[in-house]
């Protein structure tokens, strides 16, 4: 049996990688997928007078990014403190 | 005062400053000069990060490529920074959990393997012999306007000055001469964008300037609806 610390240690892993791979979907859907990808369908609609794949191309996806990095972050000092491994 | 005196005694005073933070933050450690002896501040540590995103490469290099390539150039704006998101959910907080000095050394003692380790060493060589050809493009044609030199001698004085305050201060002296070098370089980005786009569109903000003109504008070109 695996002892208590053990568990939660798999189980603050576990919550880690899912975030990681929900946060790097959509890092990958806002950058290939709308910004390459599915640009030449999604430029035939305009937002605000551009062309909505070239948008995300050229600032949609990098803003994107940067939100990223910060739901990461505040999510991980969450799960840290969550699993009491957080460090000042 | 001429323009020309005004731009030595400007790029001088620039380089004064950076050469004495690398004077003050001289590194007395390998623990100084690897990591900067884990002292940095986030916010200053996001600064000097910061001021690598938008050093000569992109300064000089993709603002060109964008311009002439249009959307194809993309790629570059979407790599360089989603290269950000990658470093900042894979490789730096394990890093620095781990609290090894470099990047190569935590492949290696991670996986335990020594082949890890050198194929890390290959891909960190390949990358920075990559950017470093791309910035001293930059500090080449930089420094040979700037001093009306031949491009090989400008790119000498420039090397020989980041190598300089790089090697006296390591990872401290860069971090605090790229804090000053990003306060530095936020104005020089944004303060020509905002009147560029005030010029040309009326509009002070650049990201809206060709869709949103504001009436007192001159009216300019018809916006490039899909440069690609």
């Amino acid at each position: 049996m695996a002892s208590n610390q053990e568990q939660a240690a798999m189980a603050y892993w576990k919550e880690n990688v899912r975030l990681l791979i929900t946060l790097l979907i959509i890092w990958f859907a806002v950058s290939f997928g709308l910004g390459i990808i599915l640009a030449p369908l999604l430029n035939n609609i305009m937002i605000a007078g551009y062309p909505l794949g070239f948008w995300f191309a050229q600032q949609g996806a990098i803003y994107t990014f940067i939100v990223l990095i910060f739901v990461y972050v505040f999510k991980m000092n969450a799960l840290d403190r969550k699993y009491d491994v957080y460090e000042k | 005062m001429d323009l020309s005196l005004t731009t030595y005694l400007i790029v001088g005073a620039t380089f004064v400053l950076y050469i004495g933070i690398a004077i003050w933050a001289k590194a007395g450690s390998t623990g100084e000069f690897y990591v900067a002896g884990k002292g940095v501040h986030p916010i200053a540590n996001g600064m000097a990060t910061a001021a690598d995103w938008m050093s000569a490469a992109s300064f000089i290099s993709m603002a060109g490529l964008i311009a002439f390539l249009g959307y194809d150039a993309s790629v570059y704006l979407m790599g360089w920074t989603g290269g950000y998101v990658l470093l900042a959910l894979l490789l730096a907080p394990y890093l620095r959990k781990f609290g090894k000095f470099t990047v190569p050394e935590f492949i290696g003692d991670r996986f335990y393997s020594k082949t890890a380790r050198v194929i890390a060493v290959i891909a960190l060589i390949v990358a920075s012999i990559t950017y470093v050809i791309g910035q001293m493009k930059g500090i080449g044609v930089a420094f040979s306007r700037f001093l009306e030199t031949s491009y090989e001698l400008g790119l000498f004085i420039g090397m020989a000055i980041v190598f300089f305050y790089a090697v006296i201060g390591g990872m401290k002296g860069i971090t605090y001469t790229q804090i000053a070098q990003y306060c530095v370089m936020i104005f020089a980005y944004t303060i020509p964008a905002i009147f560029i786009s005030l010029a040309i569109t009326g509009n002070p903000l650049p990201q809206l300037g060709l869709r949103y003109r504001w009436r007192w504008s001159v009216p300019a070109q018809h916006p490039r609806q899909h440069p690609g």
